[in-house]
């Protein structure tokens, strides 16, 4: 299979968009991403389009990509696959590409949460990933699945309500300078910790906003790419796992299974190691679930994330800085947007663009989890071909 | 011929304002399946007497059964009744049923075995409605206790016993028992249905023969009963405060009906699929089985009912449909390799650690547009 560059990447600012409807959203990103194309991109070079979301507000969802974004002339798919739905959207942009069906392929991923009311949202988007019989009308909601797994994971490690704490307090900070992040002010480990309980032990500071927005990548074939750019980003490696969906039937909640596998695929598929990653954006829903992904996608040993958490490894300067952008924390979480996002935050990292460079950055990953915590993806894009 | 076999009751762990309460994921069908559970033997016929059953269309006695692990062929019999009512029913069962008595304070079971321990005294059906509960749920009380005592149980009493004095009255005010019985009569924890079994349980720890009465309005019902062969088990912890809990406006939890039938056996008779050719459990039960792969032939068996928490969380924020806060669990059920997700019932949000050994017991897990849905939830040790 041939080589798969991104050329362009672009997103909407995130955060309550309630004066922009789902068909704004879509083609501002796209236009956002066109402006990021070094040589210039016309839309007539679109073949095809790979589109995630996980609820439509407004109806079918492929037909209002092409609708909305003037691309009635070629295919469109519709990728929906929990909280991985962004990494996953990419991963089949990419095989289209490198199988040689389309050369110039468009990925967007959008979601409107803030469409209806907070309140019947709730349950609206709590039915997309729970057993009606067995586990949704417990009220599981949202928060509580993750919760399950962190509040087992802190009986079990070291680690503290403190160092989940520190990785709020680091995604806010981080967030503070991108122009797109929802959240951008800084808070402190005291702020945190004091803040109302949503579900323990995550209090209000733990957990990501409700966000809307849209992100686009243009992602083409190597042999393309030099029409657009002579500073692509290169699609290096990608995973997607899987793992039992009912928590009952997890073996060993203090860590994520379909991360570890998605990681394993995604850094065989790329020739890397963990210790090659410069710069990631981790899926920090809650802060918990970035403090076991450290674990999960080998930058820590197990039981051991909290370590880097102290010594500030993975904050930007430090070792290996993770979510540079902010984050779901602090910049937003629109779910079919957020893995889009973060290619666009590493897209602009390894091209040293960022408004919060790390500096030399040269291999990058992303990474979704989801489902709740039954399906993960995970991309490793790098500013060499490979 | 019969006689009182064994008595159960149960007391919900709550009082609000002095008064016990049941939580807020009980109902008078989880309170007397409690109480059932705890009346241990053969049975072949059950009597259900309330004012307070949950369906009125149907559907209580399928979740009885199910909740006592009786088979689904078992006769419920669905009794809107007070004390008087449920002493009618044990004066006038034959042996093996079981007789349940529910209000909103707790509940009391009583099976009757062969035997001739127990003899009807008699009744009186008057009417004196000062509390009034209307088809269309509205209700009427009319605060006049002194004309409830001389005209309605008075009499009424006078009519059934005469100048006897019997062991203890059930329904009435403990100043009004102390009045009306021989001796120290026991003081009854409630005063509605379940109140007559408890003065039976009284009369049974005591392993003696005596006149049992109960009123209700101006309605009297009375029987002798010999309690001496009969096994009492009691739950009846000590009150406590009961939390309280914010409800949050917003629409109701859905519910599918298709997915209600397919899980309700599992789900309210606490059974898993079980693999024949493996012998894997799984809870819930599912097609393909989880450790070879076999389809389609699991078999249900029961499961354990204790085990001890491995992960929980508790949900403080609120939640439209279900108020907060409250208590989720995922407990590692004992001698089989079993976990499963549940509410925490019994115990202040928040109460419950890692580590924490309970029972798995019957309640209203949830109530979704206004179904009741019925399951197993995690009660621990410690809160008893």
């Amino acid at each position: 299979m041939r080589r798969v560059a991104i050329v362009g990447a672009g997103m909407t600012p995130f955060g309550e968009h309630f004066d922009l409807g789902i068909k704004d959203l879509l083609p501002m990103a796209v236009t956002e991403m066109a402006a990021s194309v070094d040589k210039g991109f016309d839309r007539d070079d679109v073949d095809g389009v790979w589109f995630g979301e996980l609820t439509t507000t407004d109806g079918f969802p492929s037909g209002i990509v092409a609708d909305s974004c003037g691309l009635l002339d070629v295919p469109v798919t519709h990728i929906e696959n929990a909280c991985a739905t962004g990494q996953d959207t990419l991963r089949n942009a990419v095989l289209g590409v490198a199988s040689g069906y389309v050369d110039v392929a468009l990925v967007i991923g959008a979601d409107k949460v803030r469409e209806t009311s907070a309140r019947s949202t709730f349950w609206d988007w709590m039915a997309m990933t729970r057993d009606m019989a067995w586990d949704y009308p417990l009220g599981l909601v949202a928060p509580a699945n993750f919760a399950l797994h962190v509040s087992r994971y802190l009986h079990e490690a070291p680690a503290t309500r403190e160092h989940l704490a520190m990785i709020a307090v680091k995604n806010h900070h981080h967030g503070v300078s991108n122009p797109k992040a929802q959240l951008r002010q800084e808070i402190t480990v005291q702020q945190v910790l004091e803040a109302p309980i949503v579900v323990e032990p995550f209090g209000l500071f733990d957990c990501t906003p409700q966000s809307d927005g849209a992100a686009a990548l243009l992602v083409v074939g190597e042999d393309v790419a030099d029409r657009y750019t002579d500073r692509p980003v290169w699609v290096r490696g990608f995973g997607l796992g899987l793992d039992r969906v009912m928590h009952q039937h997890k073996r060993d909640m203090t860590t994520f299974p379909p991360t570890v596998k998605a990681a394993k695929a995604a850094y065989a598929m790329a020739g890397v190691g963990p210790a090659d990653i410069d710069v990631a954006e981790v899926h920090d829903c809650f802060t918990g679930v970035e403090l076991i992904s450290y674990e999960d996608l080998g930058f820590a040993e197990r039981f051991r994330g909290h370590e880097l958490v102290e010594r500030h490894d993975t904050t930007v300067g430090g070792r290996i800085p993770v979510n540079p952008s902010g984050g779901l924390k602090a910049k937003g979480h629109p779910p079919g947007a957020t893995g889009i996002a973060q290619c666009v935050e590493l897209f602009e990292q390894l091209r040293g663009e960022s408004t919060n460079q790390v500096d030399g950055a040269r291999v990058a990953l992303a990474h979704n989890i989801g489902g709740p915590t039954a399906v993960s993806g995970v991309t490793v894009l790098a500013a060499e071909r490979g | 011929m019969s006689a009182v076999a064994a008595i159960g009751t149960y007391l919900p762990p709550w009082a609000d304002g002095g008064d016990r309460v049941g939580g807020p994921d009980e109902d008078a069908v989880t309170m007397a399946v409690e109480a059932g559970s705890r009346a241990v033997g053969t049975v072949d016929r059950v009597v259900l007497v309330t004012r307070e059953l949950p369906l009125l269309e149907g559907g209580n006695g399928a979740v009885v059964l199910a909740g006592l692990s009786l088979p689904d062929s078992v006769p419920v019999v669905e009794q809107v009744g007070g004390g008087p009512a449920v002493l009618d029913a044990i004066a006038t069962s034959s042996p093996g049923t079981l007789v349940l008595a529910a209000d909103a304070q707790g509940a009391g079971a009583v099976l009757i075995g062969p035997g001739d321990g127990i003899e009807p005294v008699g009744r009186v059906l008057r009417s004196l409605p000062v509390r009034v509960r209307t088809a269309d749920g509205r209700q009427y009380e009319d605060d006049d206790p002194r004309l409830v005592r001389e005209r309605g149980m008075r009499p009424g009493l006078a009519r059934v016993l005469g100048d006897h004095k019997p062991f203890a009255v059930a329904g009435v005010s403990r100043r009004d028992t102390s009045a009306l019985c021989a001796g120290d009569p026991p003081v009854l924890p409630t005063a509605g249905a379940s109140s007559a079994v408890f003065a039976l349980a009284a009369l049974a720890d005591e392993r003696a023969a005596g006149v049992v009465a109960a009123v209700e309005q101006a309605t009297v019902s009375a029987l002798y009963a010999d309690t001496g062969s009969a096994v009492v088990s009691r739950h009846e912890p000590r009150p406590r405060s009961l939390p309280s809990r914010r409800p949050s406006p917003g629409p109701d939890i859905k519910l599918s009906f298709a997915a209600y039938e397919r899980a309700f056996d599992a789900k309210v008779r606490w059974q898993a699929g079980r693999c024949p050719s493996c012998g894997t459990l799984a809870m819930p039960p599912r097609h393909r089985c989880l450790g070879c792969g076999e389809e389609g032939s699991a078999t249900l068996v029961a499961l354990p009912r204790t085990g001890i928490v491995y992960t929980t969380t508790t949900i403080r924020v609120g939640v439209p449909g279900i108020p907060t806060p409250y208590s989720l669990a995922i407990v590692e059920l004992d001698d089989v390799d079993v976990r499963v997700l549940v509410t925490v019932t019994d115990a202040e949000p928040g109460a419950v650690a890692i580590g924490n050994r309970g029972r798995l017991v019957l309640r209203r897990v949830a109530t979704r547009t206004g179904v009741p849905d019925y399951g197993f939830a995690f009660s621990p040790e410690v809160a008893a």
